[in-house]
């Protein structure tokens, strides 16, 4: 058996109510790996239940261009596991660099999203 | 590591949820054929508000559905909405394809009984027609 | 009756469509799935929103320098000025799955242009910019925006130079995102009021550029995905 504490149904109710969800979380991540202007590149892990780290971006490198939050993953949350918070990043990465035939005419192109820590690694 | 058996029987649940069965439905075959769509009614009456009064009580209806009780969680609303937008409801103008979509995977996922809601829509005419 | 004193249109006969949508309701009610008074509360907190708050930050960000730097780092704390409580204003008093309380402002330059989607659903920033299109929900834009951005925008009628970097926005975790566009030429002088209405629901989304004297969205396509897709 795992020392999991048991929450009634209404604990995230109580926890985010007149503070918000991500803000509930703030202060309970471990100090961030990362930071801004990092180079990094998503991991490419097995997803088993959910997730919400598209494939399209697995093994790509990116750029950190803001720390955003302090979150559970969605992997860990989407089953109301609440008490592993990591820090979130906002990551720009090259369009040339997602999709081998996107066009060279456009190869300043970019796109950014926000991922968890658990899915980053140095480049 | 630990067993997974408490996540494996909800995984279970929302698999299946996804594999929706999107044949069509008797009495809703009928409304999409049959149903005046708002588009059509708004330019007969001169009418030029974009959508009928209606969809702001389908939307209540969505996210109340997910709220408390969560008896229809909104991601898995939003994946069948897709599958049944593009596929059975595909020729139905918007924001009526929404509504069919959601009275079909209610019925489909138990929530509601098509013979009830059959019985409820002559209940409803009935009572709207009464002012006339 | 004169011209002056006419009612307002309305639709006088009833739809198959609006016997469904109450005949539903009725019965999730009786169901206990929801109760009459969530329902409300939820129709309520409907009818509030819309794209003009949003419309309004972009309008202040382009007359105040320093109002911009708020919104483009704490858009939660900057739309406060626009009326716009993220975490107080919703039903839930915290936000929603649906709505989650990060909220960013992406800025565009001459040279960086943002537009929004979201590949895994369609999370969309509701308490400042209202309910998303339909064609915003459809996988066929989901889908082909990451992939070919250029192409999709070229369909919703904006074309970029290409030394313009294009960069796509994946609303995939929890913040939600607006664009703050560049404030167009031609609008110099102009008031709050005046370039609030030029700031249409498609420039926030990133699929237009506001241009003076154009306040309304164009009829954008809703197309089918050309793959049939597995989740």
């Amino acid at each position: 058996m795992s020392n999991k504490p048991v929450y009634d149904r209404e604990h995230h109710v109580k926890k985010a109510t007149g503070i918000g969800d991500p803000q509930c979380f703030t202060g309970e991540a471990p100090a961030a790996k990362f930071k801004v202007g990092d180079q990094l590149r998503v991991r490419d892990l097995p997803d088993l239940f959910y997730t919400r780290t598209q494939t399209y971006l697995r093994g790509t490198a990116c750029t950190v261009s803001a720390v955003v939050y302090e979150s559970p993953a969605a992997e860990d949350e989407s089953w109301d596991n609440t008490d592993k918070v990591e820090w979130f990043y906002s990551l720009v990465f090259k369009q040339s660099d997602l999709w081998p035939d996107y066009p060279s005419a456009f190869g300043n192109d970019t796109l950014e999203t926000e991922l968890p820590e658990r899915w980053l690694e140095s480049a | 590591m630990t067993s997974i058996n408490p996540d494996k029987i909800v995984l279970d649940e929302e698999m299946q949820a996804r594999n929706l069965d999107n044949s069509p439905i008797d009495l809703l075959e009928q409304i999409r054929q049959e149903g005046r769509c708002w588009e059509d009614l708004a330019p007969k009456w001169g009418v030029d508000n974009p959508e009928p009064p209606w969809k702001i009580w389908l939307e209540a209806t969505c996210e109340v559905l997910a709220d408390r009780n969560c008896a229809l969680p909104a991601l898995e609303r939003r994946w069948e909405e897709d599958d049944l937008s593009e596929e059975l409801y595909r020729d139905v103008p918007f924001p009526e394809r929404q509504l069919l979509a959601l009275a079909h995977l209610m019925i489909r996922r138990g929530l509601i009984d098509e013979k009830e809601l059959a019985a409820r829509t002559k209940i409803v005419e009935k009572r709207l027609h009464m002012a006339d | 009756m004169s011209d002056d004193h006419k009612h307002a249109p309305m639709v006088d006969e009833v739809s198959e469509f609006e016997i469904l949508e109450i005949a539903v309701r009725e019965l999730a009610i009786e169901k206990g799935l929801f109760t009459q008074e969530d329902h409300n509360k939820w129709t309520e907190y409907m009818h509030t929103l819309g794209p003009l708050p949003a419309a309004r930050l972009v309008a202040k960000a382009w007359l105040d320098p320093e109002f911009k730097k708020l919104a483009v780092e704490d858009g939660v704390k900057a739309s406060l000025e626009v009326g716009i409580d993220w975490i107080r204003t919703m039903p839930t008093q915290f936000g929603t799955p649906s709505d989650y309380c990060s909220f960013r402002v992406m800025e565009d330059t001459p040279t960086l242009k943002h537009v929004v989607v979201c590949t895994l659903c369609s999370c969309y920033p509701r308490p400042i910019l209202g309910q998303s299109p339909e064609w915003y929900r459809t996988p066929n834009y989901r889908r082909r925006l990451v992939r070919w951005p250029r192409q999709v925008l070229s369909e919703f009628g904006l074309q970029l130079p290409e030394d313009v970097e294009v960069r796509v926005v994946d609303s995939n975790q929890k913040s939600r995102f607006i664009v703050l566009p560049v404030r167009p030429e031609g609008t110099e002088g102009w008031n709050e009021d005046q370039l609030t209405e030029i700031v249409t629901r498609d420039c926030l989304i990133g699929v237009a550029v506001p241009k003076p004297g154009k306040t309304a969205n164009d009829p954008r396509p809703v197309r089918k995905a050309l793959k049939p897709y597995d989740h």
